[in-house]
């Protein structure tokens, strides 16, 4: 690669003025730093308040025991024992896999599904792809409130009444305790797959239209077509959508504390609703930022991972 | 990059971060600051929502206008979070108006100055009950009682009257008119759309464990018991008949409302709102609400029916708080002194939108003549005679979240036989918080 076509400027200047003066090269050098600077501090200043002196103060607060008045004590590793050998912790990490992982591949499978059929350059299709956008533009409070409203668990419930036409029974959906965690797995995946159509979508305009030409010459159906043109080439958005909705899995809460609140009989806890409570309904700031700590070292363990997998894939 | 460039940008990052760290301030210190007076007005906070706080802003107009003292009041919806906030910053308000509840809570982090019982003007004039309920674990007096109420059963009158049902008075009547609220089609339509109780069974901030204790004080249970100087132990193993009772409610279906194990308040509550059931267990501060949307004639406020020991319904209320960074020693004696007058309590009543002081502490002012509404007259006899109040010296919350947790799962799986061993784990818990709140006898 060269680097010339993107700095003309430089290489014009550079030329003429190399003998004479380097002091002058390096005023303006450092012009162009401190405007670079300027224009970086608002960013930067917001950044370090909103997300790294928050993040530094919380894994702080993990290590003490916090009474903001009385003044935080210093209780070592305390916390995390007591994260880790909490049982309802515990329970919520299942919870929460199960959740994650029903979610990430359910929302993976439909919007791939939904990328396939809606791929092409049609008005209609254009239109109809928003429509199917929207869930993800909505907020997910108001998406929890309406889904509690389809899944009312009476005969007369909106979706109990469709089911009703198929000679189904009345399912309790959220107030049962075997059913309330797949329920929002179909909400989680109901609102997380349009946005992974759309990155898949525009995974698919790159692929190289003329394989599938050959390969419909050579005679591949169409399950073939997909399994070695589509996906071999859809793998670097595949990796991103993956990465995105395990990170989003994990860290699930709007969804679950509006439709269930962790119930019936915490079926449906997960461990960011956990932390919630014990932070702010029991005010035990110091095991909740314990609990947020592991968390983030899941994520980034989660992420580091699925790079360096989708890499030496790749590197093959 | 060269390494001047590459040194002088991490300069120009070091500087940044430190400035932002100056703006900052960061400064913790490990001692609980001392009480100042900074020559403002007195600064009072107050859990209320919007309606409240216009009562709270009316009342305090009417103390300035009386004593001259300026009051700065605000109302705080989320106030535990943004105490919090306060207290780390190490100046709280000079005044809390919260849940007697909170009193432990509070204790336990250092918020509260003692106060000095016979230094309020009229302190006699209010119960020695409630005086109890604001000694802290150390005996001492920790709050001073503003507003009381208990909790109180509402009836759908029309919809009982329709099917010539009599007002219950006993839980077995209480569940036999849900049965019939919900088989009978009480609202007329032809559709089998009612319900009987109306049930927060969420154990979100712990409803469950909030609306089942007075069923299980009716049948002579509880979850804890009271041993004496500031020491409890758990005895909801002992709570069997009331847990029973409430487990068939909730596995009869119809007597209570659809998705009820899930449902905080703000979710139960419409399904009286809009007439889907007919039977309520609530506060009396939901009577103006239900008054606009169903009509003060569709319903009744009845006598707590009783269980098999007697009609026990818990007693709440607020209590006034001074913090301890408070240094405004008679101003503060001027703001309690008329929060308890009778004055200031007909106002609390009065002032405003929705009366902030439910039933008064005073005792020389009766609720039932301020509001001239007899329905005020049932939750005013209930509080003196058969109410009953969560422990305030401890933090009770963890202990309501742990019985609303353990009642959830006992009332979500009808077929198992749970109550026995649900109740178990339950006193496992309770003891357990108890032991780390060092109140355990």
């Amino acid at each position: 690669m060269t680097t010339a076509p993107t700095k003309p400027a430089r290489s014009l200047t550079r030329a003429p003025d190399s003998g004479q003066a380097p002091a002058r090269r390096k005023l303006r050098n450092s012009k162009q730093l401190l405007a670079i600077w300027l224009f970086l501090v608002p960013a930067a200043v917001l950044g370090l308040y909103f997300k790294f002196i928050p993040m530094v103060e919380g894994i702080r607060l993990s290590f003490f025991k916090v009474q903001p008045f009385l003044g935080d004590v210093f209780v070592g590793l305390d916390n995390y024992v007591s994260v880790l050998t909490d049982s309802r912790f515990m329970e919520a990490l299942g919870h929460t896999v199960v959740l994650g992982v029903t979610q990430t591949l359910g929302a993976l499978v439909v919007g791939f599904a939904l990328a396939l059929l809606l791929e092409g350059q049609a008005r209609s299709l254009w239109i109809l792809r928003t429509t199917i956008f929207l869930p993800v533009v909505t907020a997910l409070a108001v998406v929890g409130e309406i889904w509690r409203i389809l899944y009312f668990p009476t005969a007369d419930g909106p979706l109990n009444s469709i089911l009703g036409w198929l000679g189904l029974g009345p399912m309790q959906f959220l107030n049962g305790t075997d059913t309330a965690l797949w329920s929002i797995a179909v909400v989680g995946i109901w609102s997380g797959a349009p946005y992974n159509m759309v990155i898949i979508l525009a995974g698919l305009t790159g692929v190289d239209r003329s394989l599938y030409e050959s390969a419909g010459v050579d005679g591949a159906s169409i399950w073939q077509r997909l399994r070695y043109i589509t996906l071999p080439a859809l793998r670097p958005s595949l990796i991103i959508v993956l990465t995105l909705a395990a990170i989003r899995s994990l860290r699930s809460f709007t969804e679950v504390y509006v439709l269930t609140g962790g119930g019936p009989a915490g079926s449906t806890e997960v461990w960011m609703t956990r932390m919630y409570s014990l932070g702010f309904q029991r005010n035990d700031i110091g095991v909740a930022s314990a609990a947020a700590v592991l968390l983030l070292v899941v994520t980034l363990l989660l992420t580091v991972g699925t790079q360096l997998l989708g890499k030496r894939k790749a590197a093959r | 990059m060269d390494s001047k460039l590459k040194s002088r940008s991490r300069a120009a990052l070091a500087l940044s971060i430190a400035s932002a760290a100056l703006l900052t301030g960061c400064g913790s210190g490990s001692s609980a600051p001392a009480a100042k007076d900074d020559g403002q007005p007195i600064e009072v906070w107050a859990r209320a929502g919007t309606d409240a706080a216009t009562s709270y802003s009316a009342l305090f107009k009417e103390f300035t206008a009386k004593t001259g003292v300026q009051v700065n009041f605000q109302g705080v919806p989320d106030l535990d979070q943004q105490l919090q906030t306060r207290a780390a910053s190490k100046k709280l308000p000079d005044i809390v108006i919260n849940d007697s509840a909170a009193l432990g809570n509070y204790t336990s982090q250092g918020y509260l100055q003692k106060i000095d019982k016979s230094s309020v003007a009229g302190n006699d004039a209010i119960p020695d009950s409630l005086w109890k309920e604001t000694q802290g674990l150390d005996g001492s007096t920790y709050g001073v009682p503003f507003s009381r109420q208990t909790m109180v059963t509402l009836i759908r009158k029309d919809w009982r009257e329709k099917l010539g049902l009599p007002v219950p008075k006993t839980q077995e009547d209480l569940a036999k008119l849900a049965a019939a609220f919900a088989t009978q089609d009480p609202d007329g339509n032809g559709q089998a759309d009612t319900y009987g109780m109306t049930v927060p069974g969420s154990t979100e901030r712990g409803y469950f464990g909030w609306w089942a204790s007075s069923y299980l004080w009716q049948d002579g249970g509880a979850y804890l018991k009271d041993d004496g100087n500031g020491k409890y132990s758990a005895s909801a193993s002992g709570a069997q008949a009331g847990v029973t009772w409430i487990k068939q409610q909730f596995c009869t279906p119809g007597n209570t409302q659809p998705g009820a194990l899930t449902a905080a308040t703000s979710a139960a509550t419409p399904f009286f709102q809009t007439g889907k059931t007919g039977i309520i267990l609530t506060g009396p501060y939901n009577f103006s609400s239900f008054d606009a949307s169903l009509g003060k004639d569709k319903y009744e406020v009845i006598e707590t029916p009783k269980g098999s020991k007697d009609n026990t319904v818990l007693a709440e209320g607020e209590n006034i708080y001074v913090t301890a960074t408070n240094g405004k020693k008679d101003q503060t004696k001027q703001v309690i002194d008329f929060l308890v007058s009778p004055d200031g309590q007909k106002a609390g009543m009065t002032a405003g939108k929705q009366p902030i002081v439910r039933v008064p502490v005073n005792s020389g002012v009766d609720a039932a003549a301020v509001y001239n509404d007899p329905r005020w007259t049932v939750v005013q006899d209930a509080l003196k005679n058969s109410s009953k109040s969560f422990p305030s010296a401890i933090n009770f919350v963890p202990i309501k979240q742990a019985a609303a947790e353990a009642l959830n799962k006992i009332a979500s799986d009808c077929a198992a036989d749970n109550i026995a061993s649900g109740l178990k784990d339950l006193d496992t818990a309770i003891n357990n918080e108890l032991t780390s709140q060092n109140a355990k006898s």
